[in-house]
């Protein structure tokens, strides 16, 4: 009670252990959700520039068939492809099944089609917005978490005001401030969560609405080629 | 794979943010928790130097030479002699009267000397005194304030039972180690309810230790604070 050393450790130390349960979650919190942020930038980052590249080669008069195995064997070889290859993949693959097969129906083939991509889209959807749950549940519990700390701190520092005689600023000025620092350690968490989930959740929208587009792209291309026969 | 790659770089980028910002807090929240003692305040004393003044010291006068005339005549000699004798008895008499002075001289030099000295020693010694009042001075407010300290802390210990009446007072007796422990506590005059008197103990022993007293000198902890008598009464009650 005496001897206060008002240093930002000391204080933590000395908080009760509600308080330093609640700091410890918070901590926590922050750096997962870091690690999210991180990941999630780097993932869609590199999201976005495959579908730029993968588009430019789409369009740039390659044979698809050629496109499609050489994305084959590249898929094997890193195990599992990612983003809008996955589509046109998926796309052309159940195409050539269907068109292969005889007195096949172009509508029937078409819808084929169109359910595989259908398929691969939301699955790549599912990627891009893994972990983005976690930073809108941090972003959005965290300062409560940091405020039960801080009103619990506060409620021990006010109940041991009442137990003193002389009650002086300086016997609930500790507890109090030790308190706060939940509320600071939940802002600290909640900030950088809110403004990556916004940012990415604005982006993934983007990325779904360019694979979309190219699907729907990609699928009239397959259109054409099954009514001209 | 590619997603282990990205997740290892999220861990290293979050693990050094934290550590980065716990570190400036750390660094940044330098405590400011610098403890005011009492600074007495006192008039600095400077002692003035008593130069004794150099009297220049007097030159003796020369010795007037005598002059030695030869006469032939007798009447000269004589005259010459009854001269001579004259002049080495005025000679003499101006010695004697040159080391009288010479010695007198002397004498109210080392008077001087003597005052000057019983003065500076008087000097000095009320200096001392004004230096040990002081210093007592000094001392007294330090304790004082150490007092007002302990008293401070034990209040703040003190739980008052129901029974507390204003008029209760009960004088303890707290016994103390340098290290600022309380070793023994005693009730020298009791306020005539236990319980009262209960509660004044306890307080003393939550207070425990005093470890401000470790910044004590030894001679002054020793003289105010061997055993530290405090009296408790509930003044602020309204009963």
């Amino acid at each position: 009670m005496n001897e206060e050393n008002l240093s930002i450790l000391s204080l933590i130390l000395n908080a009760s252990v509600l308080v330093q349960m609640v700091m410890g979650i918070l901590l926590i919190a922050s750096v997962v959700s870091w690690v999210m942020i991180v990941q999630r930038s780097l993932f869609l980052g590199a999201a976005q520039r495959g579908f730029r590249e993968f588009e430019d080669t789409f369009w740039s008069g390659i044979d698809l068939n050629n496109l499609y195995h050489d994305l084959t064997a590249q898929a094997k070889e890193d195990g599992g492809g990612d983003g809008i290859e996955n589509v046109f993949r998926a796309g052309f693959r159940e195409f050539n099944r269907l068109a292969q097969t005889d007195k096949a129906d172009p509508d029937a083939v078409m819808e084929g089609t169109d359910r595989a991509m259908r398929v691969a889209l939301s699955r790549e959807d599912e990627k891009l917005s893994t972990n983005l749950p976690f930073l809108a549940s941090v972003a959005s519990v965290s300062p409560y978490i940091g405020l039960f700390g801080t009103v619990w701190g506060i409620m021990n520092s006010f109940r041991g005001l009442a137990m003193v005689q002389q009650a002086t600023l300086a016997t609930v000025a500790p507890g109090i401030s030790e308190a706060l620092i939940a509320t600071a350690m939940g802002l600290f968490a909640a900030i950088p969560a809110v403004i990556a989930y916004n940012r990415y959740a604005a982006q993934v929208e983007v990325i779904n609405g360019n694979y979309e587009t190219f699907a729907d792209e990609f699928s009239s291309i397959l259109h054409r080629q099954v009514h001209s026969r | 794979m590619k997603d282990l790659t990205s997740y290892s770089a999220g861990i290293l980028c979050s693990t050094v943010i934290h550590v980065a910002v716990v570190a400036a807090l750390l660094i940044n929240w330098a405590p400011e928790s610098k403890k005011v003692m009492v600074q007495p305040k006192y008039i600095e004393a400077k002692l003035v130097e008593l130069a004794p003044k150099k009297k220049p010291v007097a030159k003796k006068p020369a010795k007037p030479t005598v002059d030695a005339a030869k006469k032939k005549r007798e009447q000269d000699k004589r005259r010459a002699a009854d001269r001579k004798k004259a002049e080495a008895k005025r000679l003499a008499t101006l010695k004697e009267k040159q080391r009288k002075e010479r010695e007198e001289k002397e004498k109210r030099q080392r008077e001087a000397a003597e005052q000057r000295k019983r003065i500076e020693a008087e000097l000095e010694q009320a200096f001392a005194e004004e230096q040990a009042q002081i210093n007592a001075r000094e001392d007294e407010q330090v304790a004082n304030s150490y007092m007002q300290m302990i008293r401070q802390r034990l209040t703040d210990n003190w739980n008052r039972p129901p029974s507390a009446r204003r008029d209760m007072e009960t004088l303890i007796e707290i016994r103390l180690v340098p290290t600022g422990r309380i070793v023994g506590v005693n009730v020298l005059q009791s306020s005539g309810d236990q319980a009262f008197d209960r509660s004044v103990e306890q307080a003393a022993f939550k207070a425990e230790q005093f470890e401000e007293l470790q910044q004590l000198e030894t001679r002054l902890f020793e003289k105010h604070f061997r055993t530290v008598k405090v009296a408790f009464s509930p003044e602020d009650l309204r009963l």
